[in-house]
């Protein structure tokens, strides 16, 4: 029924058209008499049909036959009209599994990232503190020598005259010599 | 009642592995070889608590309505509002038996920890090797009672240098909260 119809609304439409295909049938039947008759007429009619706008009718897309390829919305979506959207529940084992065994692999790698990354910073640490050890251990060993020279240097014996002057510069600084000039204090 | 989403599913599972190993997956296996076994299933009660349950009596629950339905099996913790999990303290039983990384306190830490402080070095008879900071542990008496979970403050290597006094683990539950919070722990409201 459908495309009939569409049919006959189209011709209304479509008049002048119809017309156009008459014209050259009425020519050939009769004389030119009657053409500017029907042309005039025709005007008319046109004129009349540009005036009044056409009532439209509105066509789904299942009434029109469109192939569905050639449809607005793709084949494969399909969107059902006023209805809520829901929530998509998982309760099937196999979807279950599929995603703990996602969330266990994820998990696996960070943990071994984690220790991974706690191991190489354990590693810099102890290569930090090695070094810190190696450094102490070398100026204990620096003071150590300065010390032995100095001792050594002491028991070559007291009339040196270096000796003297080291003697002088440790009781200076130890308080241990007696000193040159008593400060005194007088009251009047 | 309701079964959860997608999403819901990876945010709890990721949440039990951090405190279980690979073992987890026992969880939801069926309990036969029987191609109709029951099984262990999650469901999402109305206060956002999930329950770990058998899919036999989940299914026989759905003839009681949902404003009447208070509980049903085990409760391991709630959806926050936020959509994040929080495990609770009833979830112990669950994840002790697959637990990944342990933590065992000696009698003199029992007390401490189970009126809900945090587990200092003093306190640890023995851990798990190789574990990282911030990874969930369950903790235990040296009778292997499992006391509750938590998450570790250093890794392993690091907390054997600490000082007697220093944090271990960050408590999360413990066995005490059965008594602490119990209006709080089973509330329906």
């Amino acid at each position: 029924m459908a495309p009939s119809k569409t049919r006959t609304i189209k011709n209304k439409n479509a008049g002048p058209k119809k017309t156009d295909d008459e014209k050259p049938k009425s020519s050939k039947s009769s004389a030119g008499r009657k053409g500017p008759v029907n042309a005039t007429q025709l005007k008319e009619k046109n004129r009349a049909l540009l005036l009044k706008k056409p009532k439209r009718k509105t066509y789904t897309d299942t009434e029109l036959n469109i192939p569905k390829l050639n449809m607005i919305t793709p084949v494969g979506v399909v969107k059902p009209k006023g209805k809520k959207k829901g929530k998509v529940f998982v309760d099937d084992k196999e979807a279950m599994t599929t995603i703990m065994s996602l969330v266990q692999a994820e998990k696996e790698g960070q943990i071994e990232s984690k220790m991974t990354k706690a191991r190489q910073l354990e590693e810099i640490r102890q290569a930090r503190k090695e070094e810190a050890a190696k450094k102490e251990e070398e100026r204990k060993t620096k003071l150590e020598n300065v010390k032995e020279s100095l001792r050594k240097k002491r028991k070559r014996g007291p009339a040196d005259k270096d000796d003297d002057n080291v003697k002088g510069a440790s009781s200076a600084g130890t308080k241990a010599g007696k000193p040159s000039k008593r400060k005194s204090v007088s009251f009047a | 009642m309701r079964p959860l989403t997608e999403q819901e599913t990876q945010t709890l599972f990721k949440k039990l592995a951090d405190y279980t190993g690979p073992s987890l997956k026992n969880l939801i296996a069926p309990l036969d070889n029987t191609p109709n076994a029951d099984r262990y299933v999650f469901r999402l009660s109305g206060q956002n608590r999930v329950y770990y349950v058998l899919l036999s009596l989940a299914n026989i629950a759905t003839s009681i309505s949902r404003d009447k339905l208070l509980s049903l099996g085990v409760c391991i913790g709630k959806f926050t509002k936020t959509g994040k999990f929080r495990m609770h303290i009833t979830a112990l039983p669950v994840i002790a038996p697959h637990a990944r990384h342990k933590i065992w306190i000696r009698p003199n830490g029992v007390m401490p920890f189970l009126y809900g402080s945090n587990v200092v070095k003093a306190h640890v008879g023995r851990y798990s090797e190789d574990c990282p900071e911030h990874q969930g542990v369950v903790v235990y008496s040296m009778e292997d009672t499992p006391l509750g979970f938590g998450v570790t403050a250093r890794s392993t290597i690091e907390a054997r240098r600490l000082d007697p006094t220093g944090i271990v683990c960050f408590r999360q539950a413990d066995c005490g909260e059965y008594l602490r919070d119990e209006d709080a722990l089973f509330s329906t409201g």
